[in-house]
């Protein structure tokens, strides 16, 4: 009986066990299926067609693009928001902020839905602006994923270095941009990270938008209603590894403050 | 029938027990006899309780069931008392759902074959879920896909072939064979794959037409009943489209052989319909790429491709037009009047498609257990039991390929739904002949209407023969035309760099030049501010 002693490492089996079933199985599967063709043989075709055909580069900077521009948007209108939350010592500061999370506990359909109305009542047509209007919904939708990380780190910022950089004749804007930014880029990372990668794979926003044109998203799955598995494989195993280069790209220069990194992520 | 229509559906059923329309059974109904109810000539049933086939051995086994439908394609009973439905058959039958259709068929079945039977019953969204389903194992014994995924099956040789017993018009059981329509048998039995008709494999379950839900106060009848109206500028932004490349290259072929269509020899000769089914079955790369440069005409002129929001778009005026199939129509019509909103339903006048979804056995679940294709069977025949029809089409809103055979139930709950009050002014009489006998003149079905049904949603529903004289049957393309297609469909949704011009070229380049002018700026801060401070 003794032999069967609980140790601490014991309880990773069950999230062990959840990861190897449901994270690397599946990954397995992929990449057999991308690296086959219809009949189970090895073959490098799925990935060359990937990059010679227009359409799939076409569609991979169609989602690169609106990925980055609602990445940017989210940070452009978060920031400054998290900001005078967190520092400037509003009283009513955790109040608002629950404003700014609060659409977050309905679920996400139904706050499209009703932003659907609100922008054809704007629009008039909501078909005339196809790219605007996703960029505005998934703004909408990720804008507290952006806010939160901002939140936290700012939150944390330590008041006396900026008074020292003061001290030491530094103006309101250099201290922002040379003691305030620096610091807050852990912050600024996650929140990237957590608009920029759903942005680009999320095509249920766009499908509700109208916008008609595929993203990554939707032409995975418009190759696996054909039956197309093996480039439908390739596409998402293309996918998954551009999104593992933006997350190195933005990881590396955090990894001296890796420490600090917001306590969202 | 195709890729995403199902998924419409889904959110459609529960409204698709036409609450609209029970206004006029509360008027109409004073006693409400529910005992009559689930089982209208019930006692004749009973009494045949011994298999008239004798293709039963009496076992104490229990048989399991493992079907597959739509999501919400079945009556799920639990009706409320007021929603029976008191028709004005020779029998004065009232309808009325009160046990799910599946736990009705269970005891039917004990009752009738004396054999305890089990239904798992499964449901799945789309005709490409359920054949992946299929492929990945998912074992089932009858399943109701639309027309061109049972051609598929048929064309792989999975389907177990009905059994004779099951065409056999004597036996009293045999709903089915007894009581589907001329119209939908024959062209299950004249369509082929391989060489073997449909009905060897198939046995209907619902059917309709395709054509446009339209405003009629801002489209006039005649715009709606082109397929071109999908790619008129003139609605620019006013229409939807279906977001499935079956259906959507149906309505581009429809607009590219609009003149041939239209030409009066063409309507008039003798093998129209044969004539139409060619043109609107061509694959060949010609076709193909022009149908394409259609598809991306529409795709900028549309207001949408939708799977799922059309019917509520129309319903609250955001678009005058969509694209639709029957059933659906019906259903926005319906959900349109609660709000005293009159849409209407048209027919291209080049051709429709007609689609049927069918109930198929497969090979792999009943192959060899004749107590299992027995209870499978059997289920298809209590699914096309007059009263039991009338369930399920009310609570589905779609039309049955059933007509009722000898029993005049389904007509009855037709013109239940259809008929003209008496003292209603502007009425015409419409024929469902063609559906119900086969014979579009036949006096016994006529329905007396009001006039705004000829193109509402009796017409939707039962369409007017000159309506099924260009109907057409979409095939299953083999895998080369099939691929094709769908490479022609990736074309049209995505965004090719091609298709940049050197004007969007030099925007893209000054954005870069900004961005990194930015960067360049950040990288220096330092030095910026540092000069300015001091």
């Amino acid at each position: 009986m003794r032999n069967i002693r609980f140790s601490r490492k014991q309880l990773c089996i069950p999230y062990a066990l959840f990861l190897f079933c449901f994270v690397i199985l599946p990954l397995a599967v992929i990449v057999y299926y991308a690296f086959t063709d219809g009949s189970g043989r090895f073959t490098l075709a799925n990935l060359v067609s990937f990059f010679t055909n227009g359409n799939t580069i076409g569609t991979l900077c169609y989602s690169l693009v609106i990925a980055a521009v609602v990445t940017a948007v989210c940070l452009l209108v978060a920031y400054p928001a998290a900001y005078v939350l967190a520092r400037s010592g509003l009283r009513r500061g955790p109040v608002i902020l629950m404003l700014f999370i609060l659409p977050m506990w309905i679920n996400f359909t139904l706050r499209i839905t009703a932003l659907k109305e609100i922008l054809t009542v704007l629009e008039g047509n909501l078909s005339l602006h196809p790219f605007l209007n996703t960029v505005i919904a998934m703004t909408y939708d990720y804008l507290p994923f952006m806010i939160l990380p901002l939140y936290t780190t700012l939150l944390q910022l330590d008041e006396s270095l900026l008074e020292a950089a003061a001290d030491l004749g530094a103006g309101p804007a250099a201290v922002f941009l040379r003691v305030t930014l620096p610091l807050s880029m852990p912050g600024v990372v996650s929140g990237i990270m957590m608009t920029f990668l759903p942005a680009m794979t999320n095509y249920v926003i766009l499908d509700m938008m109208y916008n008609s044109t595929y993203i990554m998203g939707s032409l995975i799955g418009s190759y696996f209603n054909i039956y197309d598995w093996n480039n439908g494989s390739m596409i998402s195993l293309i996918l998954f590894a551009v999104i593992c280069i933006v997350t190195l790209i933005t990881g590396r220069g955090e990894q001296n403050n890796a420490e600090n990194r917001g306590a969202v992520l | 029938m195709t890729a995403e229509k199902k998924t419409d559906q889904i959110s459609c059923r529960k409204g698709g027990r036409l609450r609209g329309r029970s206004f006029r059974l509360l008027a109409g109904t004073a006693a409400l006899l529910t005992v009559s109810l689930s089982c209208p000539q019930g006692g004749a049933i009973r009494v045949s309780a011994a298999p008239a086939s004798g293709q039963t051995e009496k076992s104490e086994d229990k048989v399991t069931l493992r079907i597959a439908n739509w999501e919400e394609y079945i009556d799920e009973g639990d009706w409320d008392e007021e929603e029976a439905i008191d028709l004005d058959d020779r029998e004065g039958t009232v309808i009325l759902g009160e046990n799910s259709m599946v736990e009705d068929f269970e005891e039917w079945y004990l009752e009738t074959y004396g054999v305890e039977v089990e239904v798992e019953y499964s449901t799945f969204g789309t005709n490409e879920d359920l054949y992946n389903q299929l492929t990945l194992g998912n074992e089932f014994d009858l399943v109701c896909p639309s027309e061109y995924m049972f051609m598929k099956l048929i064309a792989e040789e999975r389907l177990q072939p009905l059994s004779e017993e099951f065409f056999d018009i004597e036996n009293e059981q045999n709903y089915y064979v007894r009581g589907v329509s001329d119209y939908i048998r024959n062209i299950f039995d004249t369509n082929t794959i391989n060489g073997e008709p449909w009905s060897r494999y198939a046995a209907g379950y619902m059917w309709g037409t395709t054509g446009i839900v339209y405003n009629p106060e801002e489209i006039s009848g005649e715009d709606a009943s082109h397929w071109s109206i999908l790619a008129d500028p003139r609605y620019k932004g006013q229409v939807t489209i279906k977001d499935n490349v079956r259906d959507s290259y149906f309505a581009a072929l429809g607009i590219l052989h609009e003149e041939e269509l239209l030409q009066p020899d063409f309507i008039n000769s003798a093998d129209r319909l044969e004539r139409i089914a060619d043109l609107m079955n061509r694959t060949d790369a010609d076709t193909v790429s022009a149908a394409e440069e259609i598809l991306k005409q529409m795709k900028e002129n549309a207001y949408s491709f939708e799977s799922d929001s059309g019917k509520a778009d129309m319903v609250t005026g955001k678009v005058l037009a969509n694209y639709q199939w029957s059933g659906d129509a019906v259903y926005t019509l319906d959900q349109a009047e609660i709000d005293d909103y009159y849409l209407a339903y048209a027919v291209p006048e080049e051709c429709t498609n007609v689609w049927f979804d069918g109930w198929v056995m497969l090979r792999d679940g009943v192959g060899g257990d004749g107590a299992k294709q027995q209870a499978a069977e059997a289920f298809i025949n209590f699914m096309s039991r007059p009263d039991n029809v009338v369930r399920n089409m009310y609570y589905i809103g779609y039309t049955s390929v059933v007509a009722g055979g000898d029993s005049d139930i389904i007509y009855a709950y037709a013109d239940w739904c259809y008929g003209a009050e008496e003292d209603a002014q502007d009425t015409i009489e419409y024929p469902v002949g063609f559906f119900f006998s086969g014979d579009s003149s036949d006096p016994d079905y006529v329905i007396t209407a009001e006039a705004d049904q000829a193109y509402r949603q009796l017409y939707a529903q039962y369409p007017t023969q000159d309506v099924l004289e260009r109907a057409v049957v979409m095939q299953y393309f083999d895998q080369e035309n099939n691929q094709r297609i769908n490479q022609m469909w990736v074309n049209v949704r995505c965004f090719n760099l091609a298709s940049l011009t050197g004007q969007d070229w030099a925007k893209i380049g000054a954005c870069a030049v900004v961005l990194a002018a930015a960067a360049v700026i950040f990288r220096k801060r330092d030095d910026i501010f540092r000069r300015r401070d001091r």
